[in-house]
């Protein structure tokens, strides 16, 4: 079995009879990265405060590190970070106070690990600034840091490289993997930016109008993407000819555009033998192209479907 | 707890409330030293002391408590610092209670000012009559009255988590101070629960056919009630983000 350090039974919020979550079974191994996709109002953030303890469940259960929170949140809080939306700091202090009132309040103040941790996140050399001088980007940074300077076992973040520029996002990104590859730290990351969620989850869960449609490996995901061969040709009337001759149905086994492009979706593995007829036919291939359909496609083909 | 308080002064760091609420507490030994300056003369230290006191714990201290409360526990929601607090994780009911501790410190931290500067300007004006014995009595009637009105104000810490904006509680404080300005004098003044303070500290409480009990009833009742409701909703609500 599983060693699962997030596992939700059931888990539902209504909000004035809206289900905002619906009775979702998440799984959340140890030492993964599992990235919760949804898009806005999906209800990523209500599961996560939920999982925080912010926002009471309206039915369900929920285990974190195997043990019930209701019982056990003592034991288990102090092993978490977490970032939800917007971080949240005292406007008038600075980056190292702020960080401060948070580590005396655990009980694990130490100067040096508040340094240590301002420059993980590149904030070091502003750590005299006050937070309400600070760019969205350098707050959220703030966050990370507020998450991970106690070393937790889990971190819960949700939408974390929000307003952080390219170059913050991939920092962010090597940081989370490093943390969880190196140092084996869960973490169940949010976004409804999907490029992140692929470039950094092990499992991803799929959520949409409350619902977790379903929770699969990256490694399952990948097998999952639509592949296709795509032909850009001079004649593309002729080429479709040929297809239909071979026995290759029109919108099943391929489909095509006015601009001379033919997406085939069977039969892959044959696309030269179909190069080497279209060229022995007359037509000029300008392009051969093995392809696969992006996170973005199967993600809206798959809500679609679900 | 204790680390809570600690961290509850260290949140008013470069706080422009804190530095506001001195000044309030300043304003009325400095309004009080304009009159006894400008208009009256024969004016003695104990009058100004009584005066103080009087207008301080009846009228400018509710105004200032009321935004105190308002910014004590609205900030939390306003900066949206109640979700890092809590995901420390720090318990609802011990956050509730530092808070508590944190507004009965501030109270007191008021009510020295406001009597050192009393001080401060009966001497700036050349008042005669100042003994240690009626500086100190002086002190203790207005932390007498500023305490008990601290605990009249537990209701507005409700108000306070349900409406985080400060304005209502600017509003509501300058309408209960006119209130007490109304009430003051009449003969139900020891049933309103912010006027009670100031007439039990002061003594005035005696001027009146209501027993002591039933004020300091009002008081304790206002006081169990507000800290019941907040504690309730405060733990029993969705932390809004």
């Amino acid at each position: 079995m599983a060693d699962y350090v997030i596992e939700t039974k059931g888990l539902s919020k209504i909000y004035s009879k809206t289900k905002v979550v619906d009775s979702i079974n998440m799984h959340v191994e140890k030492g993964k990265i599992y990235g919760l996709l949804g898009k806005n109002g999906a209800g990523k953030t209500t599961t996560m405060c939920m999982l925080l303890n912010l926002t009471y469940p309206s039915s369900g259960e929920i285990f974190l590190f195997g043990k019930s929170i209701d019982k056990y949140s003592k034991e288990i809080y102090p092993k978490i970070g977490s970032i939800i939306e917007t971080p949240g700091f005292y406007e008038n202090l600075t980056a190292y106070e702020n960080l401060k009132i948070i580590a005396k309040l655990r009980g694990d103040y130490n100067p040096v690990n508040i340094n240590s941790v301002l420059k993980i996140v590149n904030l070091d050399c502003e750590k005299s600034k006050k937070f309400k001088d600070f760019s969205l980007g350098m707050k959220q940074r703030l966050g990370i840091a507020a998450a991970i300077m106690h070393s937790p076992e889990l971190l819960i973040l949700d939408e974390p490289i929000n307003g952080l520029d390219p170059f913050g996002i991939k920092e962010i990104r090597a940081l989370l993997k490093r943390l969880s590859h190196e140092f084996g730290i869960t973490i169940l990351i949010s976004s409804h930016i999907l490029s992140e969620i692929e470039n950094i989850a092990d499992v991803i869960g799929f959520m949409d109008r409350g619902v977790l449609i379903e929770e699969m490996s990256r490694e399952d995901l990948f097998k999952r993407l639509d592949k296709f061969v795509e032909f850009e040709v001079s004649n593309i009337d002729l080429a479709i000819n040929i297809l239909r001759e071979l026995g290759l149905e029109e919108n099943i086994d391929f489909t095509f555009n006015g601009e001379g492009t033919i997406r085939l979706y069977s039969n892959l593995d044959l696309r030269d033998k179909f190069n080497a007829l279209f060229v022995r036919a007359g037509i000029d291939v300008r392009k051969v192209e093995l392809c696969e359909e992006n996170l973005e496609e199967f993600f809206t083909r798959f809500v679609s479907n679900n | 707890m204790f680390t809570f308080i600690e961290m509850e002064f260290l949140k008013l760091k470069r706080s422009k409330i804190f530095l506001l609420s001195l000044l309030g507490a300043i304003l009325p030994p400095f309004l009080m030293f304009i009159a006894v300056t400008s208009f009256d003369e024969g004016n003695t230290f104990e009058m100004l002391f009584t005066n103080v006191n009087m207008y301080m714990s009846a009228m400018f201290a509710v105004l200032i408590f009321a935004i105190i409360i308002s910014y004590l526990f609205g900030r939390e929601y306003n900066e949206h610092t109640l979700k890092t607090m809590l995901t420390i994780p720090v318990s609802r009911g011990k956050f509730l209670a530092s808070k508590y501790m944190m507004f009965l410190m501030w109270v007191v931290i008021l009510t020295m000012v406001t009597s050192f500067s009393t001080l401060v300007f009966g001497f700036i004006a050349g008042l005669d009559g100042f003994s240690l014995k009626l500086f100190i009595d002086s002190f203790a009637q207005l932390l007498f009255a500023n305490v008990l009105l601290f605990l009249t104000f537990s209701p507005f810490v409700f108000l306070s988590l349900v409406v985080t904006n400060m304005v209502p509680a600017m509003v509501g404080g300058a309408g209960l101070s006119l209130v007490n300005l109304m009430v003051y004098g009449q003969n139900w003044a020891p049933f309103v629960p912010w006027v009670c303070p100031y007439l039990i500290a002061s003594g005035e409480i005696a001027k009146y056919s209501t027993s002591i009990a039933v004020s300091y009833g009002i008081i304790l009742a206002a006081f169990v009630i507000g800290l019941a409701i907040s504690n309730i909703y405060f733990t029993r609500t969705d932390v809004s983000l």
